[in-house]
């Protein structure tokens, strides 16, 4: 009979246990990091280990999905890094964070293999007319979604003015069946990869990351250029979703980055923060084709003194 | 205390024991339906995207479990009597899939049957993928369900005595059709059982499906979807939905075997 | 006829060996041994439901190791009748038959007319083994396998089918192989007798050799000997041919005159309790060359007869007399007896 008493006892403590190692005394910090920074986020947080001895877990997933589970799920990251900063004014501030830092930029590419087929005509100039062909797979992510998803279609409405072809835009939507669209930005790679797809619009850092070929587009029309804000803007696309309708305009690329409001150890979201946008974090991130900006540019009031001192 | 009221403590925690885990188990059930089942009942009307997911879902999961258990059955049998060379091995096999964290799974499936392998080549030739397809959706639900029906057919046909069959090959039947006039009314409550049970966790695979078909979605995915897209309100009637919908045929399939003694008589 | 030559067989870890028996057409043959002897084994091997590992099966001549049981033409009725459950007795009847109006005039023959529309579960182990007998023979086979039939069947249901079982055996020239433990259920009914013991053929010979001349001490045991005695027997007389000669066998301060298969070393000597014929006193010169004296230590009654134990020198020697002839005797525990019994009656082994 004692048996019986003692067993659930000890499945109890049992359960008890991850939390020793926090409880030893090092820093723990949580990290959702856009699928697209996945890898390069996880170099910097090795070596955030490395130097200073903190325990770090990291959950990637598409920008929209991991903000909703900030808002929805009330499970709070200590950091949580995005592919578009939009997503910051728009879901959210004030309520789940109140400041955030602009941290690097990124382009649009039309990344293959070379098993794609066209591949081997494909240029600057040409990339539209091979993706508009029938029979070649195209694949891009679900711009409800994720950030990468509706700059593809904006891509492709710049594309339509720039090259003066009126229909393009619609064209290039076309190419993609719903199959063939998926989630976030990196299992477009995945199954680029796997030969699934021929062609794959997404991140120049994903393209460079996974030795993908890719083509370097206009910068008229690649959302790379921060001069070019209000050009860019004339390219508008809406996403409806069953309950609302967005507006996304055309915007430079740029990911941001904030320590949230309820974050459970906002001292240690704090420092690893530092650390990626200090000149050693942003080494590791250009190592894996992240183009960090050298200067951050943080937005909003209540900012932390530690990171204040990055302002310029 | 005396044996009597040991025996009633003991009697007493068993119960406990049961009960809580009872009480794990339908409690998040509750709490989704309750939460969720008339949003999602009022808007099956409206809502042709979930509509059309139930459908996929419940089209799917039956394609997959039919296809088992006209591959599977046989294999069973043949594990049951014992006739394959290395069964404990084979049976080992099988489970495995079991074993696999579902994307990994997936993963799997996208490196032996995506259109750079062989076999997906071959595929293609017949215009079929795995990718962005129901095919693809099927393919995950087989590979992490069938498992469960071989096993648990194998069980209830080795529950029937092999010396049933011995009688009707000495009365002139051949082995298959021994085994067809005798063994398989014999086990066919078992069977169905496991049937239901390759149903039902066809049905709820999420992991290994959306690795391959994103679009078109089943209930699963819809919901990841609705969660990710649009929020938690959004998402759990899809899920309630699922779970009072799918209600319906498992009450039906377990009534059944209820219903029937030991399998129909013979025609 | 079944015919079988070194017949082998596995079953999980059990092993049937080196069996060889013929069984002429039309014959009845009994298999007898204890439980895990191999019967089962044999009678299914015959049946072709489990593969021989080597030896040959022969059945009306042919040889038929390599034939699908569904071709043999042979019915086996199990011990627990077996029928199929989710079926009514006629369909069990008519399973293996094109002809069902054939199958249920047997059925009615063999008494199961009024089970014929029940659940296979109603009926009693009688009936059942009715049911199981009349599906067996309903495709018409010519040879029938029986393993135990009786032995689930109460007492007044067993004389009753060991009677349809003959009469039907006569009538459809049926050659049976009938498996039993029982040595009663063997007494009555075979032309021949298989013996068996742990996987291997002990004996095969008509029932009245093998009781009256066992092959072993094992044997003799099996089949109910009384008297057993390990000794060992040197020639007195040699016979001719291949006819036992007399030995004489000596255990302990025992002397028997005794027959013996010649060239067999000789270990046991068996005497059936029956053949021993009791006196008060001994008569005068007789043919039996076995005159034994001794003390009575032992009387055992069942009904008619009865088992009485002498102790001759330091061994007991059981006798089965009628209890008519103990109370005429006036033997009683203690009494001084003498024992009479002829060298045919001692069996060398």
């Amino acid at each position: 009979m004692r048996p019986l008493r003692i067993a659930p006892l000890v499945a109890l403590l049992a359960c008890a246990r991850p939390d020793a190692a926090a409880a030893a005394g090092a820093d723990t910090v949580v990290v959702f990091t856009a699928a697209s920074l996945a890898v390069p986020v996880r170099a910097a947080l090795d070596s955030f280990a490395r130097r200073t001895g903190a325990v770090v877990q990291q959950e990637n997933g598409a920008s929209l999905e991991l903000a909703r589970r900030i808002t929805e799920l009330g499970r709070v990251p200590d950091v949580i890094a995005l592919a578009d900063q939009e997503l910051f004014p728009q879901v959210l501030v004030p309520r789940a964070a109140s400041w955030y830092v602009r941290f690097a930029r990124n382009r649009m590419v039309v990344a293959f293999t070379g098993r794609s087929a066209g591949a081997a005509r494909l240029t600057a100039s040409n990339w539209y007319e091979v993706l508009a062909r029938s029979g070649v797979r195209v694949g891009r992510s679900d711009p409800r979604l994720a950030p990468v998803g509706y700059r593809a279609l904006l891509l492709y409405r710049l594309a339509e003015g720039y090259y003066r072809l009126p229909g393009l835009a619609s064209r290039l939507e076309a190419s993609t069946p719903p199959a063939l669209i998926r989630p976030n930005a990196s299992e477009l790679v995945a199954l680029l990869q796997a030969g699934e797809l021929d062609y794959i619009v997404d991140y120049e850092s994903l393209a460079r990351a996974n030795h993908l070929r890719f083509v370097t587009l206009p910068p008229a029309i690649d959302l790379s250029d921060p001069a070019r804000v209000s050009d860019y803007a004339r390219a508008t696309v809406r996403i409806a979703r069953r309950t609302d309708t967005t507006t996304y305009a055309g915007a430079p690329i740029v990911y941001g980055a904030s320590v949230p409001r309820a974050a459970p150890h906002p001292a240690a979201g704090q420092h690893f923060l530092s650390y990626l946008l200090s000149p050693a974090g942003q080494a590791v991130l250009r190592a894996h084709a992240v183009d960090a900006l050298r200067v951050p540019e943080l937005v909003g009031d209540s900012v932390p003194p530690a990171l204040r001192a990055m302002r310029r | 205390m005396g044996s009597r009221g040991a025996h009633r403590v003991a009697a007493a925690g068993v119960v406990a024991g049961a009960l809580l885990l009872l009480v794990l188990l339908a409690l998040p059930i509750a709490a989704l339906v309750l939460r969720g089942g008339m949003t999602g009942l009022e808007q099956l009307g409206s809502d042709r995207e979930l509509r059309h997911a139930l459908l996929l879902t419940a089209q799917t999961a039956t394609v997959a479990t039919l296809v088992t258990v006209m591959l599977g059955t046989p294999l069973a049998y043949l594990l049951a009597r014992d006739r394959v060379p290395a069964g404990t091995l084979v049976g080992a096999l099988l489970d495995l899939p079991l074993l696999i964290p579902h994307p990994v799974a997936g993963m799997a499936l996208l490196l032996a049957f995506g259109r750079a392998s062989p076999a997906g080549a071959a595929l293609a030739q017949l215009g079929l993928a795995i990718v962005g397809s129901r095919t693809g959706i099927v393919l995950a639900m087989l590979f992490v369900a069938a498992p469960l029906y071989v096993s648990a057919a194998r069980e209830a046909i080795a529950r029937v005595d092999v010396r049933y069959e011995s009688v009707a090959r000495t009365l002139g039947d051949s082995p298959i059709r021994a085994a067809w006039r005798v063994t398989r009314p014999l086990a066919g409550r078992g069977l169905l059982a496991a049937a239901v049970v390759m149903w039902a966790r066809a049905v709820s695979e999420f992991g290994a499906i959306v690795i391959l078909t994103y679009n078109p979605k089943v209930a699963s995915v819809l919901s990841y979807d609705r969660f990710t897209g649009e929020g938690l309100d959004a998402a759990l009637p899809v899920a309630a939905v699922l779970v009072i919908l799918a209600l319906v045929p498992l009450l039906v399939l377990r009534s059944l075997r209820a219903g029937t003694a030991l399998g129909e008589p013979a025609r | 006829m079944i015919e079988v030559e070194a017949l082998a067989a596995r079953a999980g870890a059990f092993e049937l060996r080196d069996v060889s028996f013929s069984l002429p057409h039309g014959a009845w043959g009994i298999v007898l041994g204890s439980a895990g002897s191999g019967k089962t084994t044999l009678l299914e091997t015959i049946a072709g439901v489990r593969a021989a590992a080597s030896g040959c099966v022969r059945l009306r001549g042919a040889d038929v190791t390599q034939v699908v049981p569904e071709r043999r033409g042979v019915g086996i009725v199990y011990q627990h009748a077996l029928l199929f459950p989710h079926l009514t007795v006629e369909q069990n009847v008519c399973y293996g038959t094109h002809d069902p109006q054939h199958a249920v005039g047997l059925a009615r023959r063999l008494g199961a007319g009024p089970l014929l529309a029940r659940g296979v579960r109603e009926l009693s182990g009688g009936e059942r083994q009715i049911v199981a007998l009349a599906r067996a023979l309903a495709p018409g086979p010519d040879i029938l396998l029986l393993d135990e039939p009786l032995a689930a069947v109460d007492p007044r249901g067993r004389t009753r089918l060991r009677r349809e079982l003959r009469a039907l055996q006569r009538e459809l020239s049926l050659t049976v192989l009938h498996v039993t433990h029982d040595l009663g259920e063997a007494g009555t009914l075979g032309d021949l007798a298989i013996l068996l013991e742990g996987g291997r053929m002990l004996q095969a010979a008509a029932p009245e050799q093998l009781f009256r001349r066992p092959v072993s001490a094992a044997a003799a045991e099996f089949l109910g000997a009384e008297n057993v005695y390990a000794g060992s027997a040197s020639p007195l007389e040699s016979g001719a041919g291949d006819e036992p000669g007399t030995m004489l066998f000596r255990a302990g301060s025992l002397r028997l005159v005794g027959l013996a298969a010649a060239r067999v070393p000789i270990a046991h000597a068996v005497i059936r309790g029956e053949d021993v014929v009791l006196a008060r006193e001994r008569a005068g010169t007789s043919s039996a060359r076995n005159v034994l004296e001794g003390v009575v230590s032992e009387i055992v009654k069942h009904g008619a007869l009865a088992r009485v134990t002498l102790e001759v020198g330091e061994l007991p020697l059981v006798a089965t007399v009628t209890a008519g002839s103990v109370s005429e005797l006036g033997l009683l525990p203690g009494s001084r007896a003498v024992a009479t019994i002829k060298a045919t009656a001692v069996h060398l082994c």
